[in-house]
């Protein structure tokens, strides 16, 4: 073990702070080339278009030290355990690659397929683990989703799991585990080019990494690992010392979903100790594991709560094993924000409930004093985010699934802007792309009929949550299946400090004969041609009080037709016309009223 | 006429940057020579006249001599990509599919640089909503008519169009790429109904999926259109005035050249137009004095570092470039060289943080009030004060002389701002910075290399810029470069750049077609119909060049995957089986350089084809120029380098070192506008061609 004195010693000689800034370059470095390569070599949308991937470095101690872009939801806390489980389970040797995506055994979710590699020198020395992990169009499940809100088990899941399993040895790929997969993914060509660009990720990383140990050596960039840990530990202590002390506990509920009729609660206590520079968040007060697909894992619990910190800070923080240590989060065994039971499912783990566990992070946050935290952040997964699936009727052409990404917002107040509009989720940052509609178009036999902003729907604040988007899209020529988990058609995303709730979602059957059938949020149905689907996201919720909102902001709401005249009148208090006029002296008497 | 009883023997590169305009004269007898003043933002076309006319002083000639003596005058220009900066662009109005008013908001998601600061504000969209119109319309993928345009509609857009007093309209539907109908009747309502408002048809100006970012191309041009139709023409006339009776040419962003009038109807071709060509002058010295096709083409300007590359002798191309508009930025979609640019000049700032790590940048002390040495009021540590610190920077002959600098000012705020706070003696605080400022530009064109698949290992660098020798050899050094070469003319890389550049035209078209049942008459088709549009830019623009060429190439995919790759067509026979196995096996191979796999037994599916016309110019080799003024003698300097510590160093003046003549480093070789570092352990050689070359030790040994 370090004493203390060594800390002291490499904080001061061996790594000064130019070291450290050229090496956390280096390894940020490393992280980019591997998601340079993730994204441009995937075969599916929802990894090459949609950007749903993440990589990072360990160290050889299972710590994770760099992720750079990618999504917190994947990597926080995850990897890390999945690591151990490597270690525990194999003997490590150069050019070994492992698959795991086991929600029992730290994955997020059995469709996040988390490769990890050691980085073992030709000595045999272990430096760093590196990991590329992507969301897999098709997982192996009953139906074609990769999310099953509704299965009751593992079983009736069915997604291929693999605990910690060995696919390359010496580099070369496990013939058997390909054969394997083929039979049981759907659309196996695409998977592999999948599993070949995930492979090929980590393997960049490997190489570069190696490149870089025997460049500097491998006991400087040990020393660098632990100077970069308590360099941002003693960051996030510090942006933590920014924060009123106090203890907050929030519970939000999800909407409706079988199994559970009457919505899922969601709770946190969250207590800020500002002199000793610590959080405590505890999810131990919540139900027990349920029989549906909803169950969140230690890995989406804890990576969704740390989000929700790390979005809430006035500063910014490296999210690394360093500053984790400021963030003391509780969970318990059979707890559905917690740690799951097998065979309880998984399925849904990334989304619904996890998004939930990082806003109420945020709006605890938030209560304990105006300029912290956030608004709740709108819901998901609309159908604009569905998977769908069926047979492309055109020449050449077959079978599809895929998980669509068309525009969700969702964007909440901040204390200091308005909510980001395409930030879709708490877990993934705003870092998702939405697909190109000439790009699904061209893949898919379906029509994009509409993607827009949906007037007034924004949480109304002094920061603004973004609007709500409306997406209408539909089949062309051949059926579409659609299986959706959405939240947010029966509880709104909450407003903080005064500003006011999103709008709720909607989603809507158009039939070929213009008649409309209001959908639930939770849906699997099929599409016939000329038959369309209408999915309604919400609005972001606001922050702080819209009749605080500057009043030019306002104006250029509505003039950009965001906002109604009505709306900027009635809930902002400024009497504006539709091209943007102010009329000051009425909106003085309107706000001075209001106040 | 008179001018037609002079001989045209010269030709004029002008690159108007943001803060000098230079001036590259070829065909004088003396050689190449080349000129600086500074820029006129209120009118860049004085400034372009007054270097002229500084130029025809120099010359003991005046301004009408000399330019009745121009047969072309190529012409680079910031003038669009400031305009966009400023908000100077035309009122533009932007009309789309009914449905899809928002494409220009809502972008293709992501854009957040640092995923959890909630502190970013969304950008505005290029055009506003207020200004975004949609028709009823709609085209399917494989270009059949889904609904049919609405006319009505359009004429009623139009209307509030007119009413809302729009300059310029874009024009953007979704698959107009494989059926142009829609846009082409809505491009004739517009000139019938709104005579005289520029517009741009997206499937004219950028025929690429992805509705995004042809939008915003379109958004883009038609919103220059006004502007730069005025800049340019008032050029041409303002140089004819003048005395100028050659061809005007401008630069554009491909790297190319095209005729003044075709630039004005298409302005989106200016932007970055400078900054692009910096790499055409590279390649040109690459080959030259390094017998090289991979280059890193650096331009170290004073408050920008731009990097460009030369893989195989071809400089890659992007989608992806930006433009700034008041800090947002808007995707540009349309080709342009792939250049990254990082605001990293001399006056990034060193600070360190809370947690004892050190950062340079992203402040900068800028102009005003500049680094600390320039005594100014400067109070913060900046890259010019580290490199006064360590010896580089002559503070006596900073500019020639033309600025005294205060190195005390230097040494202090390095020692209380980094120095300190770090616990490093003074020199050792400088390297920091010095080092960290280096890595950020390490960082820039690592982006770069990898995005295309190059080891910068196998590359030389080519330094431009007056900053280019400062920082060079820290940099090729951390590269795992071994040899850097800094042109005579690299204080004007752009503007050589210029006079290196040929007509060039890119013409292109979609049609997905797939190596599993590949449809040969339909490749017939396209490539014939591509030729056909070059041939047609051969027998016009093209007349009177020297050499003509056509390339031709595809943007292509395996089977399934979203992003493509540009593969060149090196075979345009389409005869059966051999060609599409040969086809696949080069694609396979390009897969595989740029990402290290490929997939042999998946299908290869072309979205894009392209042809690039290139139609070369007449003209001579470079010749090099003779130096001018007095030689500054032999002296030495102390200065300080990483892992040798403060040593004398030899200090020569630029011309004193004679062609063939090899200098063992520690050397600083210096001009008025450029200053050359070797460090101990390199060397530095004047070539035939005036270019020196510094080689370095690499203290790795390549792996390659």
């Amino acid at each position: 073990m370090t004493t203390s004195n060594a800390i002291d010693r490499s904080r001061s000689t061996e790594f000064d702070g130019l070291r450290l800034a050229l090496l956390n370059n280096r390894m940020e470095g490393v992280v980019n080339a591997m998601m340079n390569t993730l994204q441009r070599t995937a075969r599916s949308a929802i990894m090459n278009m949609a950007r749903d991937f993440s990589c990072g470095i360990l160290t050889a101690d299972d710590d994770l030290l760099t992720v750079a872009e990618s999504l917190p939801c994947h990597t926080f806390r995850g990897p890390d355990l999945q690591a151990r489980y490597m270690k525990e389970w194999h003997t490590l040797r150069k050019g070994d690659a492992f698959i795991a995506n086991s929600p029992y055994h730290g994955n997020s979710h059995a469709a996040d397929w988390c490769i990890l590699m050691p980085v073992i020198d030709d000595a045999g020395v272990h430096h760093f683990t590196v990991f590329a992990k992507a969301h897999v169009a098709d997982c192996g499940n009953s139906i074609p989703t990769t999310f099953y809100a509704t299965a009751k088990d593992v079983y009736q899941e069915g997604a291929l799991i693999f605990p910690c399993q060995k696919i390359q040895s010496g580099y070369e790929i496990d013939g058997d585990f390909v054969r394997q997969c083929k039979l049981r993914l759907r659309v196996p060509d695409m998977w592999y080019g999948d599993f070949l660009a995930i492979l090929g990720a980590a393997r960049i990383g490997e190489r570069r990494l190696l490149e870089l140990a025997s460049e500097v050596g491998g006991d400087q960039l040990k020393a660098f690992g632990k100077a970069w840990f308590d360099y941002s530990e003693e960051k996030m202590a510090d942006a933590i010392r920014q924060l009123p002390s106090g203890t907050r506990k929030v519970t939000l509920m999800h909407d409706p979903i079988p199994g559970a009729p009457d919505g899922v609660p969601v709770s946190a206590e969250v207590s800020v100790d500002n002199e000793a520079g610590k959080i405590v968040i505890d999810l131990t007060d919540n139900l027990d594991c349920k029989p549906f697909g909803m169950n969140l894992t230690e890995s989406t619990a804890t990576s969704n709560t740390m989000a929700g910190v790390f979005s809430s800070l006035d500063q910014q923080v490296p999210p690394n094993a360093g500053s984790f240590r400021r963030l003391d989060i509780r969970l318990r065994e059979n707890c559905m924000i917690g740690i799951p039971r097998h065979p309880f499912s998984c399925s849904a783990a990334t989304t619904n409930l996890a998004e939930t566990v990082g806003k109420v992070v945020t709006v605890a946050l938030a209560q304990l004093g105006d300029g912290f935290g956030m608004a709740e952040i709108g819901k998901c997964l609309p159908p604009a985010m569905a998977v769908i699936s069926g047979t492309d009727p055109r020449p050449g052409k077959g079978p599809f699934v895929n998980f669509l990404s068309l525009l969700v917002t969702n964007g909440a107040g901040a204390p200091r802007a308005d909510g980001w509009l395409t930030v879709i989720g708490v877990g993934v940052a705003g870092l998702q792309m939405h697909d190109s509609v000439e790009v699904d178009e061209m893949k898919y036999p379906i029509e994009i009929r509409a993607q827009r902003i949906i007037q007034d729907s924004e949480g109304a604040g002094r920061q603004r949550g973004a609007p709500g988007a409306l997406v209408e899209y539909g089949p062309i020529g051949t059926d579409l299946e659609i299986i959706y988990t959405s939240d947010g058609t029966h509880n709104a995303p909450k407003g903080v400090q005064g500003g006011l709730d999103g709008a709720c979602a909607r989603q809507v059957r158009k039939r070929a004969d213009g008649s409309e059938e209001e959908l639930p949020n939770v849906a699997q149905l099929t599409l016939r041609p000329g038959e369309t689907i209408v999915s309604m996201c919400t609005g972001g919720g606001g922050y702080g009080r819209p009749e605080m909102r500057d009043v030019q902001l306002v104006a250029k709401d509505v003039s950009e037709g965001l906002v109604s005249v009505e709306r900027a009148r009635a809930i902002y208090k400024v009497d504006v016309d539709a091209t943007g006029k102010v009329d000051v002296e009425s909106t003085r008497s309107l706000r001075t009223v209001a106040a | 006429m008179v001018s037609s009883e002079v001989t045209r023997d010269l030709r004029f590169g002008v690159d108007t940057g943001g803060t000098f305009t230079d001036l590259v004269i070829e065909g004088l007898p003396e050689g190449l020579r080349f000129f600086k003043q500074p820029t006129t933002p209120d009118d860049p076309i004085r400034g372009l006249l007054d270097v002229v006319g500084f130029a025809a002083g120099k010359l003991g000639t005046d301004s009408a001599a000399l330019l009745a003596r121009c047969a072309s005058f190529v012409h680079g220009t910031t003038r669009a990509t400031n305009a966009i900066v400023e908000g100077a662009t035309a009122r533009t109005a932007f009309i789309t599919t009914e449905g899809h008013r928002d494409i220009l908001l809502i972008r293709e998601g992501g854009g957040r640089g640092t995923p959890l600061d909630y502190t970013q504000h969304y950008p505005d969209p290029y055009i506003p909503r207020a200004l975004s119109f949609e028709v009823p319309e709609r085209i399917y993928a494989d270009g059949s008519v889904a609904r049919p345009l609405d006319e009505a509609a359009v004429l009623r857009v139009i209307e509030e169009i007119k009413a809302a007093e729009v300059e310029a309209v874009a024009v953007c539907l979704l698959w107009s790429i494989v059926n142009s109908a829609h846009e082409l009747r809505i491009g004739e309502l517009l000139a019938q109904h709104l005579p005289g408002v520029a517009f741009t048809l997206s499937h004219q100006l950028n025929p690429t999926m992805r509705e995004y970012r042809r939008a915003s191309s379109t958004a883009i041009d038609a919103s220059l259109k006004p502007l730069m139709s005025r800049y340019i023409q008032g050029l041409d006339r303002r140089l004819r005035d003048a005395g100028f009776g050659g061809r005007l040419l401008i630069l554009t962003s491909s790297g190319g050249v095209l005729d003044a009038a075709e630039v004005w109807d298409t302005p989106i071709h200016t932007i970055g137009s400078g900054p692009a060509a910096a790499p055409v002058a590279g390649r040109h010295y690459a080959a030259l004095d390094a017998k090289s096709g991979n280059a890193i083409v650096t331009d170290a300007g004073g408050t920008t570092y731009d990097v460009g590359l030369i893989k195989n002798g071809v400089i890659p191309w992007t989608r992806e470039t930006t433009v700034d508009r008041a800090g947002q930025l808007h995707m540009t979609g349309f080709p342009s060289v792939d250049v990254r640019s990082i605001g990293s000049g001399g006056g990034s700032i060193g600070w360190v943080d809370k947690g004892g790590m050190l950062h340079v940048g992203p402040q900068s002390a800028g102009a005003s009030p500049g680094p600390a040495c320039w005594g100014r009021g400067g109070e913060r540590a900046t890259v010019t004060d580290a490199c006064v610190t360590l010896g580089y920077i002559d503070p006596d002959y900073f500019l020639g002389g033309a600025m005294s600098l205060y190195p005390d000012l230097a040494r202090s705020v390095i020692d209380k701002d980094v120095g300190s706070p770090l616990g490093l003696p003074l020199d050792e605080a400088a390297d920091a910075i010095f080092l960290l400022a280096c890595e950020r530009m390490v960082t820039a064109i690592e982006d770069l290399t990898l995005n295309q698949g190059i080891d910068a290992r196998d590359a030389v660098m080519i330094g431009g810029g007056g900053g280019a020798g400062l920082y060079s050899f820290a940099i090729a050094r951390r590269l795992g470069v071994s040899r850097v070469i800094i042109p005579e003319v690299s204080a004007a890389l752009s503007a050589a750049g210029a006079l290196l550049s040929d007509l060039t035209r890119d013409f292109s078209s979609t049609a997905v077609l797939s190596t599993r049942d590949f449809d040969f008459a339909l490749a017939h088709r396209v490539i014939a119909d591509l030729n056909q549009r070059c041939q047609a830019f051969i027998d016009g623009a093209g007349q009177g060049t020297v050499e003509q060429e056509i390339l031709y190439s595809v943007e292509a995919r395996y089977a399934n995957q979203v992003w493509e790759i540009d593969v060149p067509l090196l075979s345009q026979s389409f005869d059966g089986a051999d060609w599409v196995k040969a086809f696949k096996a080069s694609f396979d191979k390009a897969h595989d350089d740029l990402f290290a796999v490929s997939d042999p037994d998946s299908d290869v599916e072309i979205i894009s084809w392209h042809a690039k016309v290139r139609c070369s110019l007449p003209r001579r080799p470079f010749q090099s120029g003779t130096g001018s003024g007095p030689v500054r003698a032999a002296r030495t300097r102390s200065a300080y380098f990483t892992g040798f510590g403060r040593v004398q160093a030899d200090v020569r003046a630029y011309e004193s070192v004679a062609v063939g003549e090899t200098v063992a480093g520690p050397v600083i070789v210096e001009s008025p506008i450029t200053t050359v570092v070797v460090p101990p352990d390199g060397t530095l050689t004047r070539l035939p061609t005036g270019s020196l070359v510094v080689e370095l030790t690499l203290s790795t040994p390549s792996t390659h």
